[in-house]
């Protein structure tokens, strides 16, 4: 067994561990052959997939395909569903995320998570929602580094500016996109290296859907983000890489069919069934 | 069976196109008027090629709107999106088809009455049906999507071309006769409209190997094809 000092998730802080740039090859993440189960259901099957660190990579595909399982099997979400598991490898920054001394908590610290509806803690005020991170870590922070850690973190969610005068209002008093922008800051104010979104825009109206995009933009420029979308513009507009999902039928496991620069995936895709998908003809 | 789950946007697309392509056809037509009237001094064909022209300026200009449109509000991608790419370039492309064709039959009517030569009015024949039949083949490869017909095109256009070239020395051997010489020297800007049809049909060639393959082809003289061009 591995001692937990090759591979010390736990105490890799984010006040002493800036983003890591990725792995040694160049891949912030990397799966392999990754098979996704519900208990003896196999969801998703044989996904092998690089992201680049510092870009912006999106997944799209139809319902069903098991692009939302995918995301959550990269920060160890999957497996807290009863009888849920992996097959195969999954890397962050070249190290094993399912090796047997790794702490899945410290694994969703290092990789954080934004959901499809806002959901901020509704008892606590937006101060505390963003440092809610650290208090699930249990870190004991001096008043000045608490408030240097809140108003950076909503600086970079793009909401310091609205908020900043009522941070002891709840979270729950915020507008949908600005709850939403209030969980984007939650997630990086643990200083993450990668950031997921599942649907983050769903919920949301054109103008916060557009708030988020380009706040996507200045988050990549530190962090790694993957997002799953149904919104085919969206994943046009923001990401720099696209794959493409499908399912060839209920009950068969949803594969990675293609991956590719943005601009290839939305102009000229290689597989037939990207095509078919992207145009909306399907047979 | 194929569903289509994006249909009132396909049938969209494909009303435009027809209503696109309809104007090359119109424009093929115009070519062998447009030649006619030059070539039997007939300035009534001529007028009829300049109105012909107000109905391709028409339909350029509520394509041009409904493609627009069917942009924004479609949003198309893949495969839909490289054809709607396409259809924008050949509205503009067959558009200015049509204005070489009025190009022509103004020259016809400006050389109303002056002798003419016959030995220049076969070329300018040769190269109008030449010319026609490039159209109708380019046609013919953007509707079979027959990526292999649209590279024959430069080929046929190389005697257009060569055509054209010949028609200066034409002009210089009618020199000594001014009057023939003001005829000739207006059917020089016939030859080039014709040259310039040509190249067009070559252009819709390209469209038509971008619109399967996706990659954006410069054909040289032989129909290779030049990529990233």
């Amino acid at each position: 067994m591995t001692s937990q000092t090759d591979f010390d998730l736990s105490v890799t802080m984010t006040d002493d561990a800036p983003p890591q740039a990725g792995s040694s090859d160049g891949h912030a993440i990397e799966t392999t052959d990754l098979d996704i189960y519900y208990g003896e259901f196999k969801a998703v099957e044989g996904v092998s997939l690089r992201v680049e660190p510092r870009s912006i990579t999106a997944v799209i595909g139809p319902s069903g395909c098991g692009k939302s399982t995918f995301l959550r099997t990269l920060n160890r979400m999957h497996e807290v569903i009863p009888g849920a598991r992996v097959e195969g490898r999954v890397k962050l920054n070249g190290r094993d995320l399912y090796a047997a001394d790794v702490d899945p908590v410290a694994v969703r610290r290092r990789v954080g998570m934004v959901f499809q509806r806002p959901n901020p803690f509704p008892t606590m005020s937006i101060y505390q929602n963003v440092l809610a991170g650290h208090r699930l870590n249990s870190r004991r922070l001096a008043r000045s580094e608490a408030d240097e850690i809140v108003e950076k973190s909503l600086r970079g969610a793009h909401l310091w500016e609205e908020v900043k005068d009522r941070l002891d209002r709840p979270g729950s008093s915020l507008s949908g996109g600005q709850q939403q922008r209030l969980c984007i800051a939650r997630a990086i104010a643990v200083e993450p290296d990668v950031l997921l979104m599942d649907e983050p825009c769903s919920a949301l109206d054109p103008i916060s859907t557009l708030a988020i995009e380009q706040l996507m933009f200045d988050l990549k420029e530190t962090y790694t983000i993957v997002i799953v979308t149904h919104n085919m513009q969206q994943a046009a507009r923001v990401s720099d890489r696209t794959a493409f999902f499908n399912v060839e039928g209920p009950g068969r496991p949803g594969r990675l069919v293609e991956v590719d620069e943005t601009d290839r995936i939305f102009v000229n895709p290689s597989k037939q069934a990207t095509q078919d998908y992207i145009t909306g003809r399907f047979g | 069976m194929t569903a289509d789950a994006n249909v009132h946007f396909h049938d969209e697309m494909a009303a435009l196109e027809r209503r696109i392509l309809g104007m090359a056809e119109q424009a093929e037509k115009m070519v062998g008027m447009a030649v006619n009237s030059v070539i039997h001094d007939d300035p009534g064909l001529a007028d009829l090629v300049i109105g012909m022209d107000d109905e391709i300026d028409r339909v350029y200009l509520t394509a041009h709107h409904d493609w627009t449109s069917l942009m924004a509000r479609g949003q198309p991608l893949g495969a839909d999106l490289r054809r709607m790419t396409v259809l924008l370039q050949l509205n503009a492309i067959f558009e200015r088809m049509g204005d070489q064709c009025v190009n022509i039959a103004k020259i016809a009517k400006a050389n109303a009455g002056l002798p003419r030569v016959d030995r220049v009015c076969a070329v300018i024949r040769e190269m109008g049906d030449l010319v026609r039949e490039m159209m109708r083949s380019a046609l013919g490869a953007y509707v079979r999507e027959d990526v292999d017909e649209a590279r024959l095109l430069p080929t046929l256009d190389e005697p257009v071309d060569r055509l054209n070239a010949s028609m200066y020395k034409e002009a210089v051997a009618v020199r000594a006769d001014p009057s023939i010489l003001e005829w000739a020297t207006r059917v020089l800007m016939v030859s080039r409209a014709l040259e310039r049809l040509g190249d067009q049909a070559v252009d819709l060639g390209e469209m038509t190997a971008y619109l399967v393959t996706g990659e954006r082809v410069e054909f040289d003289e032989s129909g290779i094809m030049l990529r990233d061009a």
